[in-house]
């Protein structure tokens, strides 16, 4: 194997695994709003995630909208949709601070989603084929498809725009304030079922983004989320559980070692590794690879 | 008065159940494979309580202790390495259950020293994903992902299965039932309120925690050895899936009353209903129906289905 690797070999293995690891990161960003406010981690993201592929997907066939057009409908949907699940599902749990009845809610809905989209759409994997599907940019001999250097750019420009929500609006500075101190912030009175619910808006508004973006650039069926959803927990701790960029830069990170782990060690073993690094994180560096120290949640 | 009901209620219960295959064909009745079924979630989910309901540790990792247990029955079966008689041995699955809580101790320690909460949970879930993986990649010994096959022919009946799975499920209660009545138990219940406190009055916060987790393993660890011996076939897939030995198990616990002796019981006894029921009369979609109702149910009843009964049994 040592003979085959070149410099080009090298930077396309980093290419792909930057661009591989966006769609992580996207998840990851919506699991960490999640997480700072509620201090759980939502399990169904990876469903939610494949099932806006899937409202995508129906959107392409059925009324001909491009994709990256549908985002404009996706993106209020999934936030309406966020909000509804606060309110119709969390809320309770929320208030108990019960995370093992928020964990077995989001259990319920992955089986619910999973199995919905087997009877709507059957278990046969779908993809979106546009015109510019195939499309392939190759400065420097590397090879760089169009539709996976659109999912990073929608993954900055997803992370910016939550960012500029979380500094410059009075909201996001409330949604900041209760993941640093739930108590606190309710005695300042804000209202923290309306901070939760913000946050999950925003986590279920990434997911139509990150299952846009999954549409566009791979295949998927019903069960490919949970996978993802595992994924999203991993880059986040490696990120730092509840910083955004942090979140991100995880993603981008859990590609990498995908990317390398399966061209040095193995494909079957990249969920191993991936893993493996999460709990050298967990255990060492518990607020993760780029955060600023801060207390354990 | 109300406790003697409850004995006596429990004693004909159990006179009922090991009685059973008098009466009705066990081979035939989908009714005993349920029962079969329930006895071995209750087996795993009475440990998974003992970890989180009285110990206060969430684990996610059950499915590695359970697939352990099955992978250790197998190989030492096809690799004739205690030269017992294999078919229902007491020692191949005594050893299936140690080896699980060999891995318990291995990663307990590391993993509950450094984590708590929330990072205990991902912590445990992700060795129970290595775990799988390690799993399908050690094809020598594994079979990788289509496993091993165990010579099926020396099948007769499904009656040792129900007995067995019925003991597995009695001694699961049982060790519970006593160790969180015995001074470990006062211990482990300590830590689950507050650790600093616990630690303060002398007790040793590692120690506890690692044995909780040991049991939950061994545990775990021999009702997978039950399964695996009732499937024959030993795979990834059966024995290490997370749904199955994972989140039903916990959701068995929370759904009857997670921390209560009656609570994993009474769930095992009515998720299973709704899984058979479903998978019956509603093929292919019921686990959809199945998630609406756990999505309900933690919405609208968080304590669970052991309500009030369980302050007059079991809060000792």
């Amino acid at each position: 194997m040592w003979e085959y690797i070149t410099f080009g070999l090298i930077v396309q293995l980093f290419v792909s695994g930057i661009l591989f690891g966006t769609m992580y990161g996207i998840a990851a960003i919506g699991l960490s709003l999640i997480f700072g406010t509620m201090r759980i981690i939502f399990f169904a993201q990876g469903a939610m995630i494949v099932f806006f592929a899937y409202i995508c997907y129906w959107f392409f066939t059925l009324l001909g909208i491009d994709p990256y057009l549908s985002l404009l409908l996706i993106i209020p949907l999934s936030l309406l949709l966020g909000v509804a699940f606060y309110y119709g599902l969390f809320k309770g749990a929320a208030a108990l601070e019960d995370r093992v009845s928020s964990l077995l809610i989001a259990v319920g809905l992955i089986f619910l989603l999973e199995n919905l989209m087997t009877v709507l759409w059957t278990a046969d994997p779908r993809s979106i084929v546009t015109a510019y599907t195939s499309y392939v940019l190759r400065p420097w001999e590397i090879n760089m498809p169009f539709t996976r250097l659109m999912a990073l750019l929608i993954a900055v420009l997803s992370t910016a725009g939550v960012l500029l929500f979380l500094k410059k609006t009075l909201i996001g500075t409330a949604v900041r304030a209760a993941s640093e101190d739930v108590v606190s912030t309710a005695l300042m009175g804000i209202n923290p079922n309306w901070v939760n619910a913000i946050a999950f808006a925003i986590g279920i508004g990434l997911t139509g983004i990150a299952g846009v973006t999954l549409a566009t650039v791979y295949s998927f069926d019903p069960v490919y989320g949970f996978v993802f959803a595992l994924k999203a927990m991993i880059a986040l701790a490696l990120g730092g559980f509840g910083n955004v960029v942090g979140a991100l830069l995880g993603g981008i990170l859990l590609g990498l070692i995908e990317s390398l782990g399966s061209f040095f060690v193995g494909a079957g073993w990249n969920e191993a590794i991936a893993f493996v690094v999460f709990l050298l994180v967990l255990s060492f560096k518990p607020e993760g690879l780029f955060g600023r120290s801060v207390e354990k949640g | 008065m109300k406790s003697k009901i409850s004995v006596i209620i429990a004693v004909l219960l159990i006179i009922a159940f090991i009685t059973l295959p008098f009466y009705i064909n066990v081979d035939t009745s989908y009714f005993a494979y349920y029962l079969f079924l329930v006895f071995c979630y209750i087996t795993v989910a009475q440990g998974w309580n003992f970890v989180a309901g009285y110990t206060g540790q969430i684990s996610l990792g059950t499915h590695a202790f359970f697939g352990l247990g099955a992978y250790t029955t197998g190989i030492i079966w096809l690799r004739d390495i205690t030269k017992t008689g294999y078919y229902f041995d007491p020692v191949l699955m005594v050893l299936s259950g140690l080896v699980p809580v060999i891995l318990a101790i291995i990663v307990g320690i590391p993993l509950l020293s450094r984590l708590r909460g929330d990072y205990f949970a991902f912590g445990t879930l992700g060795v129970g994903q290595i775990v799988t993986v390690i799993f399908v990649k050690a094809r020598q010994v594994t079979g990788g992902a289509d496993g091993l096959h165990l010579p099926s022919a020396v099948f007769e009946s499904m009656k040792p299965y129900y007995w067995t799975s019925f003991i597995l499920a009695f001694f699961a209660t049982a060790v519970v039932y006593f160790i969180t009545r015995s001074r470990i138990g006062l211990a482990l219940r300590a830590i689950k309120e507050d650790e600093t406190s616990a630690a303060s009055h002398g007790i040793h916060i590692l120690k506890y925690k690692v044995f909780a987790f040991s049991v939950s393993a061994f545990l775990a660890g021999l009702c997978g050895s039950l399964y695996g011996i009732y499937l024959f076939h030993i795979n990834p897939d059966s024995v290490m899936n997370l749904n199955n030995w994972m989140f039903y198990p916990l959701l068995m616990c929370v759904l009857g009353g997670n921390g209560t002796i009656l609570g994993p019981i009474i769930g095992s006894f009515f998720v299973s209903a709704i899984f058979s029921f479903g998978d019956v009369y509603f093929k292919g979609t019921h686990p959809i129906f199945s998630g609406l109702l756990i999505i309900l149910v933690m919405r609208f009843m968080p304590g669970g289905l052991v309500g009030l009964k369980d302050r007059i049994l079991s809060r000792g």
